[in-house]
């Protein structure tokens, strides 16, 4: 009996004790963002005196931000979305068949997110304004050219991680969905689909979030239509003094969205992130 | 295995068009530009071939050197500290107890904030002026703590930032990896008569390894790429010069394309072999299940 | 007599429809010139700063009222806001119409011919010449965006100087005097030279700690991760002591003293070793502070006294909702070593940083006209007082006999009757090709030795040689 207390003593400790070292940042964030510009030099203090809440009023009335938010909403979701279908396809494809140079081809795709990004985006700069030119329109500062691009990123890792996952799923079963007259498309849907879905789910949770997160490259290949709300935390950073209230009242805002999809989806990403590890 | 290979193909070739034009196009632009002196405010305009000048030209660049030191000092420090942290957190979240999911849900949260905004926040909690974290050093501890000061201290909290930032990460793979192991191997370990320590070792790791190399795989593509967070941080002093901020400079405010885009390609090649023997040690794993 | 009287009525119409035409005129005049391009948008990038602020929000506006074309502003943070413009410009998409350029980058745009030659293109189409618009109504600081033959490449938008700031209600407290009195054996003062600048910072650390306040002597621009500390020391700091151009001789193509530059001879040398020793009299974030910081410490009430740039004086005298130490400040021109300013009056050298902007067009803009309607239509005379109230910076002649700036003058300290009087004595940055490029260079060079890794000789006679090598790859070199 005593050793349970012990025991529940410990582990609860324990936890309040991360959980305090998890939220601590992000609650300065937010004592930061109930601040107004001349008490943020005061001696620094975690308790929040008052709420001044005009940091956040001032952002989310400003036209500006919504369009912001509006274009990452938008490009994360499709991003995450085109992620997940060219994904499954290319896993199944290297799951299934067999292809010359098939592992080569998977550390290939996989390198493309190891490049540095700076000296990657004059050649992307140049493509986007140039190589992909129909008239007056251009790739640049459009929603489309940034859902495509961090495919770049983004794939490698979806696919990395549902090769594992597609790789467990017995060919039998698809054997016998073709024996039952099924088509590709039709295997996909009913066998693969299913099976693969928490690793599906994770692969688009994580790719939204990356695509939500992502800052150099939305900040040099967009202009204004497609600017994301990453870039526009930037611009709180001036020479005549960065608006710290503010930028951590938009921080604050733009986590939303993401903690809000962390929370719902919490079961399946720990089910979709074995890598395939071990085969079930 | 199936031989038709056409539809194989077919159903892969999506994914290879954007990589080619969105990846492999710009790979060969810089791997162009590398063999080049240019940069745009020079004397004379445009490109001049150097061969492999730039290649020369970079090892004996101290900058350039240092930074890679920074780099995998920063990376190895960070991981390490994120996979024995995250391992232990997934092995407490195994356990059932009340109120085990907001644990996990609250831990997770660091993960998707973006890394500019973490930055960020880090920047207010460690500037002096402002910040608690150096006013509550001082006041308690006595120390001072000015990261602009002491190049070590900005590593470190480059480093903390970045524990802070990926350890969720490796705790969900790792749940995600324990959840997924046998129980009999376990079982039956235990009634062979081995202790905990013998049970880590012998079952629960090997059967973790592939998800721990992953993992750490990673990782280490990412951390070698880190710009934003340390950007917004430290603004890459000389404690956190890292290499992605080094050709971040030498790139933009430089303008130097040429030698940027042969560092790039350096670093790149230096993380891709890394990378390679790591791999090999994955499917060299697999393999061996196989057979 | 009937017939009088009507012609006298007639000719009184006639007169009163002609000044109710002038000003239809005025506003005709806009939307003919611009009718053809009514419904072109033109965009340009800007850092979001108050004067660009109000260029966006409340000019472009107007603008677009008056002639139909629409004006988009892309704000960013001032690192990227070169990278993309020179993008641009380099690979001649078009993107932006008009780009803001900070003074020290206009040599670099100039030498690569990115810059619409804006007097040339006015000449060249009369039609669109306005003629509210008027070139030698701008101050002395538009000079800086001409070329040899006086030709305008920028209408400047903002301009300022970095100033000596220093908190009166400090520096006049009786009880404060006579501890200093008493210490230093003079009277506590403004400084007006370096021993005094010294023993101020010196004192006011000491008086801060012994009261226990949040207080230190002197503010230093000193970020190690930002090129802020460089330029302190190469605008400010250099210069006040007689180090001029960055102690680069263009002509020599060397910054080293045996080659005939000046980076790594004595004055440099003297003028860092007294900037690093002011490090211990900052406050403890000086090492981390850009110009920005540096502006919100002394707001804080953080230092007694500082260099701060002009842009930052009026908020920070005025604006209560940001600073802790409005109707307290007071202004001064920079500290100098003696025989500094006489050398500046006569032509020979400067005592600090002429900084600002303009907007300028990039010959890749594909809306040329529209975009020069919209240059002149800031430039003009007639929207630069409310402007200049609401941003802080002035760029033309006469605004300075505003009434609306004469009272905000008073409110800080005279600021701007600084600027017009002792402007001249201030200098915009040397004019060189490579300006982003070599600084950088130099940047690690000044951190280090603001980290203590190495003295200010060592550091100074290394940046040298490495600006040396430098110019030497760019092309410019011996």
């Amino acid at each position: 009996m005593r050793q349970r207390v012990w025991r529940f003593l410990l582990t609860y400790g324990f936890w309040v004790f991360m959980t305090a070292l998890t939220l601590i940042p992000i609650w300065w964030m937010f004592v930061v963002s109930m601040r107004s510009r001349v008490e943020l030099f005061s001696r620094p203090n975690l308790a929040i005196s008052r709420f001044f809440v005009e940091n956040y009023t001032n952002v989310l009335t400003d036209s500006t931000f919504q369009r912001y938010m509006t274009n990452s909403i938008v490009v994360s979701t499709c991003n995450a979305a085109l992620v997940m279908a060219l994904a499954l396809l290319a896993t199944y494809a290297l799951s299934r068949y067999k292809l010359a140079g098939r592992d080569n081809i998977f550390f290939w795709l996989i390198t493309n997110r190891m490049a540095p990004p700076a000296a990657f985006l004059l050649p992307l700069f140049i493509m986007f304004t140039r190589s992909f030119r129909i008239g007056d329109w251009t790739l640049f500062d459009t929603q489309l050219g940034l859902i495509l691009l961090y495919c770049v990123f983004n794939l490698p890792f979806a696919i990395w991680l549902l090769k594992g996952v597609v790789d467990g799923i017995p060919i039998e079963l698809d054997d016998a969905a073709m024996i039952d007259g099924a088509g590709l498309a039709g295997v996909l849907r009913h066998v693969v689909i299913p099976l693969a879905a928490p690793g599906l789910a994770v692969t688009g949770i994580l790719s939204w979030v990356f695509a939500w997160n992502e800052y150099l490259f939305a900040a040099n290949l967009t202009s204004v239509e497609a600017r994301t709300i990453t870039t526009g935390l930037a611009e709180f950073v001036t020479v005549t003094g960065t608006n710290w209230g503010e930028l951590a009242a938009m921080s604050m805002i733009t986590l939303i969205p993401s903690a809000i999809i962390v929370i719902v989806a919490q079961r399946y990403i720990v089910m979709g992130l074995t890598f395939g590890a071990v085969k079930e | 295995m199936r031989n038709n290979s056409r539809i194989g193909w077919l159903l892969l070739s999506p994914t290879l068009l954007i990589l080619i034009v969105f990846g492999f196009l710009p790979f060969l632009y810089v791997l162009f530009v590398g063999f080049n002196e240019w940069n745009i405010f020079a004397a004379e305009e445009g490109l001049r071939f150097s061969g492999l000048d730039n290649y020369r030209r970079l090892v004996f660049d101290d900058d350039f050197t240092t930074s890679v030191q920074l780099t995998l000092k920063f990376a190895t420090f960070a991981i390490a500290s994120e996979v024995v942290l995250g391992f232990l957190l997934a092995q407490m979240l195994t356990r059932k107890f009340p109120g085990k999911s907001l644990f996990r849900i609250i831990h997770t949260f660091p993960l998707m904030v973006a890394p500019i905004a973490v930055g960020a926040i880090w920047r207010l909690l460690v500037i002096p002026g402002f910040g608690p974290v150096p006013f509550f050093l001082d006041r308690w501890f006595d120390i001072k703590y000015q990261i602009g000061s002491f190049p070590e201290q900005a590593l470190l909290t480059s480093i903390i930032m970045d524990v802070w930032h990926w350890t969720p990460f490796v705790t969900l793979t790792m749940l995600a990896g324990l959840s997924a192991i046998p129980r009999e191997p376990v079982e039956q370990a235990k009634v062979d008569g081995a202790n905990r320590l013998q049970v880590f070792w012998y079952v629960t790791l090997p059967f973790l390894r592939p998800v721990l190399l992953t993992t750490v795989f990673i990782r280490i593509m990412d951390a070698i790429r880190t710009v934003d967070e340390v950007w917004m941080l430290a603004g890459g002093g000389p404690g956190t010069r890292f290499t992605g901020i080094y050709i971040w400079r030498v790139v933009f405010p430089r303008t130097d394309y040429g030698y940027g885009s042969s560092i790039s390609l350096i670093t790149l090649y230096l993380t891709v072999v890394l990378c390679w023997l790591l791999f090999i040690a994955i499917s060299g794993r697999r393999k061996g299940e196989v057979e | 007599m009937k017939k009088l009287f009507t012609i006298v009525l007639l000719i009184a119409f006639a007169l009163l429809a002609n000044m109710s035409l002038v000003s239809a005129d005025m506003h005709g005049w806009w939307a003919d010139a611009a009718a053809p391009y009514a419904g072109t948008t033109i965009r340009g990038v800007s850092e979001s700063t108050p004067p660009s602020n109000y260029v966006a929000d409340v000019l472009a506006a107007q603008f677009t009222e008056l002639t139909g074309i629409n004006v988009e502003f892309e704000t960013t943070s001032w690192d990227q806001m070169y990278s993309k413009a020179i993008n641009d410009m380099e690979a001649n998409t078009g993107i932006y119409d008009f780009v803001y350029i900070e003074q020290d980058i206009i040599y670099s745009y100039l030498a690569q011919d990115y810059l619409v030659n804006l007097t040339q293109f006015a000449a060249d189409n009369p039609d669109l010449a306005y003629e509210g618009y008027d070139e030698s109504a701008f101050t002395s600081f538009a000079d800086y965006f001409k070329n040899a033959d006086g030709d305008l490449f920028g209408v400047p938008m903002e301009a300022f100087v970095k100033v000596y700031l220093y908190r009166k209600d400090l520096f006049e407290d009786a009880d404060i005097m006579a501890a200093f009195e008493e210490e230093y054996g003079y009277p506590l003062a403004p400084a007006e030279s370096f021993d005094q600048y010294a023993d101020n910072a010196a004192f006011f650390t000491a008086y801060g700690e012994s009261m226990d306040m949040d207080l230190w002597g002197t503010t230093v621009q000193g970020s190690t991760g930002h090129p802020a500390s460089t330029y302190e020391f190469l605008e400010t700091i250099g210069p006040s002591f007689g180090l001029y151009n960055w102690g680069i001789n263009l002509d020599a193509g060397s910054a080293q003293s045996a080659n005939g530059g000046a980076l790594d001879g004595d004055t440099a040398v003297e003028a860092l070793t007294f900037w690093l020793s002011m490090l211990p009299f900052a406050p403890p974030e000086a090492t981390s502070s850009t110009w920005d910081e540096v502006a919100s410490s002394f707001a804080a009430g953080r230092a007694a006294q500082g260099w701060v740039y002009g842009e930052n004086a009026a908020w920070i005298a005025t604006d209560e909702s940001r600073s802790a130490v409005t109707g307290n400040v007071g202004v001064r021109l920079p500290v100098t070593a003696e025989g500094v300013i006489d050398a500046a009056a006569m032509g020979d050298g400067y005592i600090g940083y002429y900084d600002g902007g303009a907007f300028g067009v990039p010959h890749s803009s594909r809306n040329k006209e529209a975009t020069l309607l919209w240059l002149q239509f800031i430039g003009q005379e007639s929207v630069q007082a409310e402007w200049a109230a609401a941003g802080a910076r002035i760029t033309h002649t006469a605004t300075f006999d505003d009434p609306l700036i004469a009272e905000q003058d008073t409110k800080v300290d005279g600021y701007y009757t600084l600027l017009e009087e002792q402007g001249p004595l201030f200098a915009g940055a040397p004019p060189f090709p490579f300006h982003a490029q070599v600084r950088e260079v130099i940047d690690p060079f000044i951190q280090r030795a603001i980290l203590g890794e190495l003295s200010a000789a060592e550091a100074l006679s290394q940046a040298a040689v490495a600006v040396d090598e430098e110019l030497e790859r760019l092309g410019y070199g011996m």
